[in-house]
């Protein structure tokens, strides 16, 4: 007994400071998706047409000021570029640029870094290069990050909404409604869900603006998501009705609704926690699949799988893999560190 | 065991019937179809569409509409793609070969990297094999398909001198190694902790008691009953395969069941997205089926209370 303790204190400790890893990789998307105006320094939809599909800018040191110069094509077939090395361009923090509104609210133009220089040519910073119509992909990527993070969360918090209510009650009303979520979340786990997300997606208009195709998504999310959080409370409820603290509230007379979201609810909360957490980057993938196949979010608007569209020009993809696959890396790290978070919390 | 069989089959066939329905619904609600987009075209009249409306059947009332397809697809007639302008049941078997064989190249790289890994863990129950077991099924769980698919892609290109040369060989092995990490995490996780499990057992003991082998012991009396979960997860992977093929398969310009669903889509084809539905469907319970009928010749209970 007492070695199984100090085994079990053992592990709580080291995945504990997994979860962390996980929950700073959280931390670094919400904080992308809250100050993706400030974090990237150029409009997502700026196009320089005199750059495409350019590589990612290279930084040099002049007595430890990183700066940049200004670049040429040379080969538009090759996309091969040259670096003009007469005119430095001096790189900084807090530099002003396009304006945007800060939170959504306050309007400001001052960005965490840039280009310094008051000439209207000053070549532009491109962490990841650009994409084939010149515009910068870094600042796409943090607005894509934006545009998914916030579609999935919303999607979970509205498939748990629905799951929790549905479940609650019929964990509380009894075994019919309990046979049919069964039969349904069953059918949803053995299906293939991406298929039929498409066969939905198929009943709407394949263009759509942003906040239309956002809504289509988070109802998607909704139809597919709410039917497993509904039977994991539904199961949890059952079994918490019988604990003493239950029948006891019952005894005294506490109304149904009361017992279900005050008695019972509380308790099962961190289990429910942790199955919305793992929905997250299910949700997330689900944006990026649909838009990828190019029936999600649509140009010009950014968002993690259209970005990923890139890939399919097979040179672009051989000459700057980081960049055209950046979406990926950071799709592959969120569902990384929800997953390491999860494990935790399950252990 | 024939009760059972029964039984599958009206589950599958009210899975099936439920499915089909509510996705011919959603389409018939949503409006539009193959004819809207005519609309918009200045050289073609309404009476004209409205012909044509009546010449599909697009006129008519829903339940009508999917009763009409339900009896073709009986006859094994899904009607005529819109898109393709070819009968959908021959578009959606040519098409299924090539998915079916990317979808057993995935399970049989699932089961030969599961299998033997879980069978090691259990006769070498050492720190270190737990430790790399549970990293593979925390790896293989959390890199989704379409970065593992598209990393491959991008490895196999910068490897081979000419981008559209990469042979198609090398993009199917890539294809079915994407397809099959999500199974081998599941297929892993499931296998292994009931493994770890039946050996913990009684009869296991004895069996040990008696003076058997380890190897003996775990390929004769622990491999069985940690078999049926695994089945059961293997079943269920049908539909995860089949999801996934989607992805895989746009991502490395693969014709299959997944190309020909997105095509579907995007040309609003509706008979055809009626069709694919109805096909993985079918062959989801049919996995599914596949599934528990092993289990049942591998456990005798199963077989005798026919449940």
């Amino acid at each position: 007994m007492n070695e199984h303790l100090s085994r079990d204190g053992f592990n709580s400790r080291r995945t504990d400071r997994v979860a962390v890893f996980g929950w700073l990789v959280i931390a670094l998307f919400a904080l992308a998706a809250v100050f993706a105006g400030f974090l990237a320094p150029y409009d997502h939809s700026a196009q320089s047409r005199s750059e495409p599909s350019a590589p990612a800018t290279r930084i040099h040191f002049s007595s430890l000021t990183p700066i940049i110069y200004a670049r040429r094509i040379e080969d538009p077939l090759r996309r091969t570029y040259t670096e003009d090395t007469s005119v430095a361009f001096p790189l900084g923090l807090f530099v002003r640029g396009y304006s945007y509104k800060l939170l959504g609210i306050l309007e400001t133009d001052v960005h965490l870094f840039g280009v310094r220089s008051t000439s209207g040519n000053a070549p532009r910073i491109n962490l990841l290069g650009t994409d084939q119509l010149g515009r910068d992909r870094f600042s796409r990527l943090l607005y894509a990050i934006r545009f998914s993070f916030i579609v999935a969360l919303i999607g979970v918090l509205v498939a748990c909404l629905v799951g929790i209510l549905i479940g609650g009650v019929s964990g509380y009303a009894g075994r019919l409604v309990d046979t049919f979520l069964m039969g349904v979340t069953d059918a949803m786990l053995a299906l293939p869900t991406l298929i039929l997300i498409l066969g939905v997606r198929a009943a709407f208009p394949l263009e759509l603006p942003m906040t239309r195709a956002a809504l289509l998504l988070l109802l998607i999310f909704a139809l597919t998501g709410w039917a497993e959080m509904a039977r994991l409370t539904c199961g949890l409820v059952r079994s918490f009705r019988k604990r003493e603290f239950v029948v006891a509230a019952v005894a005294l007379g506490v109304s149904e609704t009361r017992v279900l979201f005050r008695h019972i609810l509380p308790n099962i909360l961190p289990s429910l926690r942790t199955r919305a957490l793992l929905l997250l980057p299910t949700f997330l993938l689900a944006e990026v699949a649909l838009s990828y196949l190019g029936v999600g979010l649509q140009e010009p608007e950014p968002s993690l799988g259209n970005m990923l569209t890139a890939a399919s020009d097979l040179d672009l993809l051989r000459s700057q893999p980081f960049s055209v696959l950046a979406p990926a890396l950071a799709v592959l790290l969120f569902t990384l560190g929800v997953r390491l978070i999860g494990r935790s919390e399950r252990a | 065991m024939i009760k059972l069989l029964l039984r599958k089959c009206l589950q599958g066939l009210m899975m099936i019937l439920i499915v089909s329905a509510v996705t011919f619904a959603l389409l018939g609600f949503a409006g539009g179809d193959a004819l809207t987009q005519l609309r918009d075209n200045p050289q073609i009249s309404q009476s004209t569409i409205e012909r044509l409306r009546s010449v599909y059947g697009l006129d008519q009332p829903l339940p009508v509409r999917y009763f009409r397809w339900l009896s073709g697809a009986v006859t094994g007639d899904l009607g005529e793609s819109t898109y393709f302008r070819a009968p959908v049941s021959g578009l959606v078997w040519a098409r299924s070969v090539s998915t079916f064989l990317l979808g057993t190249a995935a399970f049989g790289i699932a089961l030969m990297i599961s299998v033997p890994l879980s069978l090691i863990g259990a006769r070498y129950n050492t720190k270190t094999s737990a430790a790399f077991i549970n990293f593979l099924i925390l790896v293989t769980a959390s890199t989704p398909r379409i970065v593992l698919a598209l990393v491959g892609l991008a490895i196999s290109v910068r490897l081979t001198a000419s981008a559209l040369n990469s042979s198609s060989a090398v993009l199917f092995w890539l294809g079915a190694l994407a397809l099959s990490a999500p199974l081998i995490s599941a297929l892993l996780a499931q296998f292994h902790g009931e493994l770890q499990q039946t050996m913990r057992e009684d009869f296991i003991k004895l069996a040990r008691a008696k003076g058997l082998s380890d190897g003996t012991v775990i390929l004769r009396h622990a491999i069985r009953p940690a078999l049926n979960p695994a089945l059961t997860i293997a079943g269920l992977s049908f539909g995860a395969v089949l999801g996934g093929s989607v992805i895989v398969e746009s991502v490395l310009g693969r014709q299959g069941l997944g190309t020909l669903m997105v095509t579907a889509v995007r040309g609003r084809d509706l008979p055809l997205v009626m069709g694919i539905v109805l096909f993985t469907s079918t062959a989801v319970w049919l996995g599914n089926a596949v599934a528990e009928l092993l289990q049942a010749i591998n456990d005798k209970r199963i077989r005798d209370l026919g449940f």
